[in-house]
């Protein structure tokens, strides 16, 4: 490791076992911007990610998936076949080396394995076990299949997401797989904290469903006030104008609470006299008039740029930023003066820019690192953390093990 | 095996928090047994969270109640020069601050990072600012609303068809900052255990924001694309989407990957004669032709319930799911398995129950959630016990609106 990450980094010493695909991914790359040592356990196939797109042109399969290059990057790669007998006695060498193990298989699968929790704590009795699974490790629908948009059916989110007229919309990527990893890793540090201060080990499980059904206050608005939440395109529940906004070449994002109200006011020549009654300065009532209001601000922002907009609008203190396509984004002068995206070089994907952690240590941020070749720290794994010979390795390797 | 998942007892932090974010952060600490000090104070510093709704009592706002449990309470004016020095000195006895005020706030009130460090050298400081506490635009005023705006998500979360984007009411981004929050907060105090002494961790939400959206980031970089909203479709599986049910706005998601799930939706939807349809052979051939593969999924959902689809499906091995309102999650199975809602038969608001976690630690009872205390109601206890102040001097302050 570089004195960057030395310096930087929170966890350092840790080693975790990433056992995931696609669904439990996005933890053991927290683990690993954390600090930790991630090793990646892949099938000699490779990681069914490997396969899913986007894939970098000129490069469909195989090394030239972008998703697997974002959320693998910086980990390490080794690959082992748990189901032959072999595979599985090095799966359980290398639990005996690890602090942390992250899987995602459907649950029960890792039992049938023989790999289940009793079976990994024998060899190490205060490991952590993570297991990242779509409803949980038991209960009514503990076999259900899960994909995102199952995820975010069930947990509530895609319910409330979108315009009233149309079908419900998904977010974008795979957000119910990265959010109950998230919370995955979030339990791993707790664990961690037990283990040093009580002396044991914990089994966590996350649900992709109990992840997202905190989300957006869907599940108490109902408790608490007896309100279903319902689609509202980007019309914020409470505020308004709390919307997006369209200008001369795109559109704003807006959020104005009664504090700014006064304030847009003041900055908004020529508004229609009515706005000036104070009356207006309740958020609730404005919300409750969102038609009238949004109609009355899109005249306001129709006759700006975006940027110069939201730049407007910060110099004043009102919450408003420009909708970004992601080139936007990572061409934005903030973002590019964090530092937030490095180079990286891949020897396959060739140098490109990757975003790095999203926090800073005593002000700096992480050193990046591409994702792995399959296998490409099969050697260094097996030889120099395991002990095995070369000749071992060779064996295995003929056995179709690794 | 201890008893429960109190697992940060003894952990004392002073949250600066408003809004979502930041207090959903604590909440999610405490949680776990962390003894959260939330500070605020009625000149100038209440979270704005208690003027959401239609109440008239700072402490019955519904949405304040939601992301503060569990949090106790100090009103401390912070303007005052006398509530800055309690401040310091509640740093002393504190392990660790989160805030996630603009950055700089607190530094001008005398509180800045090494301030607080100078009363405690090991203290930990998390810190949720918008866009980070450096930078050009380090100073703008955001919400997790905006935040997805400018990250691009905005913009892809949408049906490709569209003329305009409409995106979600939600504010997703906050979410993604309490739980990264929290994170970072146990690995910094584990940091901390470890080295003896204090560290700075900066989470800029909107970068946070950006970490779950990589991939597409990549697209550009590395193919120099521009990437568009491709709504409910799913670069791995066909049929695959949101499909109408029976019954107002009712809906069920079916997505289908692979030859066995395909197979399976075959059967279930009784259309055996598709399996052998050339055009649905393999699972790049189903792609090809999705829009076919989801009229026909369409016209099987539409005379059935959203639960008979999903059920349906889903014991045959096909991934399917409801799309569940908050009516939905408050009676869903799997849920009250898990023991997933916190119940509160009493409270300034009434009667409700709320989610606890994402997570669950097995074999360990779940300690129950306390509702937050009401504006100020630890001040005389945390003074008088932990800063060692007698009453006398509590009352002046009072008098003085330091404390308020």
């Amino acid at each position: 490791m570089t004195d960057t990450i030395q310096t930087t980094s929170l966890l350092p010493g840790y080693r975790v076992l990433d056992l995931t695909s696609s669904m439990g991914a996005l933890c053991g790359k927290m683990l690993r911007d954390l600090g930790m040592e991630v090793l990646k356990i892949e099938p000699p196939s490779g990681d069914p990610t490997r396969g899913e797109p986007p894939f970098a042109k000129g490069h469909a399969h195989g090394e030239g998936s972008l998703r697997f290059a974002y959320l693998n990057a910086g980990k390490r790669s080794a690959t082992l076949d748990a189901a032959k007998p072999s595979g599985r006695k090095l799966l359980l060498d290398l639990v005996e080396w690890a602090d942390v193990v992250v899987e995602d298989f459907a649950p029960g699968q890792l039992v049938q394995l023989g790999l289940g929790y009793e079976a990994l704590i024998e060899r190490q009795k205060k490991l952590i076990l993570v297991s990242v699974s779509g409803f949980g490790q038991d209960g009514p629908y503990a076999h259900f299949k899960t994909t995102d948009i199952v995820g975010n059916a069930m947990g509530g989110l895609l319910y409330i997401s979108g315009d009233p007229t149309m079908t419900p919309c998904n977010p974008p990527e795979t957000q119910s797989y990265y959010y109950a990893s998230l919370f995955a890793a979030y339990g791993v540090t707790l664990a961690l904290w037990q283990r040093e201060t009580r002396g044991i080990g914990a089994w966590i499980d996350a649900s992709i469903q109990a992840s997202m059904a905190l989300h957006e206050h869907v599940a108490f608005n109902y408790s608490a006030e007896g309100r279903v939440m319902k689609r509202a395109g980007s019309q914020h529940q409470h505020n308004a104008p709390a919307n997006l906004f369209q200008c001369k070449n795109g559109w704003i994002s807006l959020f104005v609470t009664q504090n700014h109200w006064p304030i847009l006011l003041k900055v908004w020549d020529n508004h229609d006299p009515e706005l000036d009654d104070p009356k207006w300065i309740n958020s609730n009532l404005r919300r409750q008039h969102a038609d009238y209001i949004n109609a009355q601000v899109t005249s306001f922002t129709s006759r700006f740029l975006k940027e110069d907009l939201a730049e407007l609008m910060q110099k004043h203190g009102i919450p408003g930023l420009p909708v970004n396509s992601p080139s936007d984004f990572m061409k934005d002068p903030h973002i590019q003066a964090r530092g937030f995206f490095a180079e990286v070089t891949h020897p396959v994907l060739g140098t490109f820019a990757q975003p790095g952690s999203p926090f800073m240590v005593d002000g700096k941020r992480g050193a990046p690192a591409p994702a792995p070749l399959l296998g490409q720290h099969n050697e260094e794994v097996y030889c120099r953390d395991l002990g095995m010979t070369e000749t071992d390795l060779e064996v295995l390797t003929a056995q179709g093990v690794i | 095996m201890p008893s429960s998942n109190r697992i940060l007892e003894g952990v004392r932090i002073l949250a600066f928090t408003t809004g979502y974010a930041g207090p959903y952060a604590g909440r999610l600490l405490a949680n776990y047994g962390a003894e959260v000090i939330k500070i605020e104070s009625k000149k100038g510093g209440l979270d704005t969270f208690r003027h959401y709704g239609q109440h008239k009592d700072i402490d019955a706002a519904p949405r304040f109640i939601e992301c503060n449990l569990g949090v106790r309470s100090m009103a401390i004016n912070l303007k005052h020069p006398t509530g800055a020095r309690l401040i310091r000195e509640l740093a002393g006895k504190a392990d660790a601050i989160l805030q996630n005020f603009r950055p700089r706030v607190l530094d001008k009130l005398g509180l800045g990072d090494d301030v607080l460090r100078k009363a405690n050298p090991k203290l930990v400081i998390v810190k949720l600012p918008g866009f980070g506490s450096e930078g050009p635009k380090s100073g703008y005023g955001t919400w997790g609303f905006n935040l997805t705006a400018f990250s691009g998500m905005t913009y892809l979360w949408n049906h490709p068809e569209q003329d305009r984007p409409i995106g979600s009411q939600g504010v997703y981004p906050d979410h993604l900052g309490f739980v990264m929050g929290p994170t970072l907060m146990v690995a910094a105090l584990l940091n901390s255990r470890r080295t003896g002494k204090g560290v700075t961790v900066d989470l800029a939400q909107i970068e946070g924001t950006a970490y779950a959206l990589g991939a597409t980031y990549l697209e550009t970089s590395v193919n120099s694309d521009d990437p568009k909203p491709k709504g409910n479709h799913y670069a791995v599986a066909a049929p695959h989407g949101c499909f109408a049910c029976q019954g107002e706005d009712r809906w069920c998601v079916i997505s289908v990957r692979d030859d066995n799930e395909w197979q399976s939706f075959c059967h279930v939807i009784g259309r055996p004669e598709l399996v052998g349809d050339a055009r649905f052979a393999d699972a790049q051939s189903r792609l090809d032709h999705r829009a076919e593969l989801n009229a026909i999924a369409q016209q099987w959902t539409e005379s059935r319930s959203a639960e008979e689809v999903m059920n349906q499906l889903q014991a045959a091995g096909v991934p399917a799911g409801v799309v569940q309102t908050g009516a939905d999650l408050l009676k869903d199975p799997q849920l009250r398995h898990r023991n997933y809602f916190a119940s509160f038969g009493d409270s300034l608001i009434g009667p409700f129950e709320i989610p606890r976690s994402g997570i669950l630690f097995q074999s360990m009872a779940e300690d129950p959630l306390r509702l937050p205390n009401r504006l100020g109601a630890d001040n005389d206890q945390i003074l008088g016990e932990l800063l060692g102040y007698d009453q006398a001097a509590i009352e002046q302050w009072r008098a003085e609106e330091v404390l308020t």
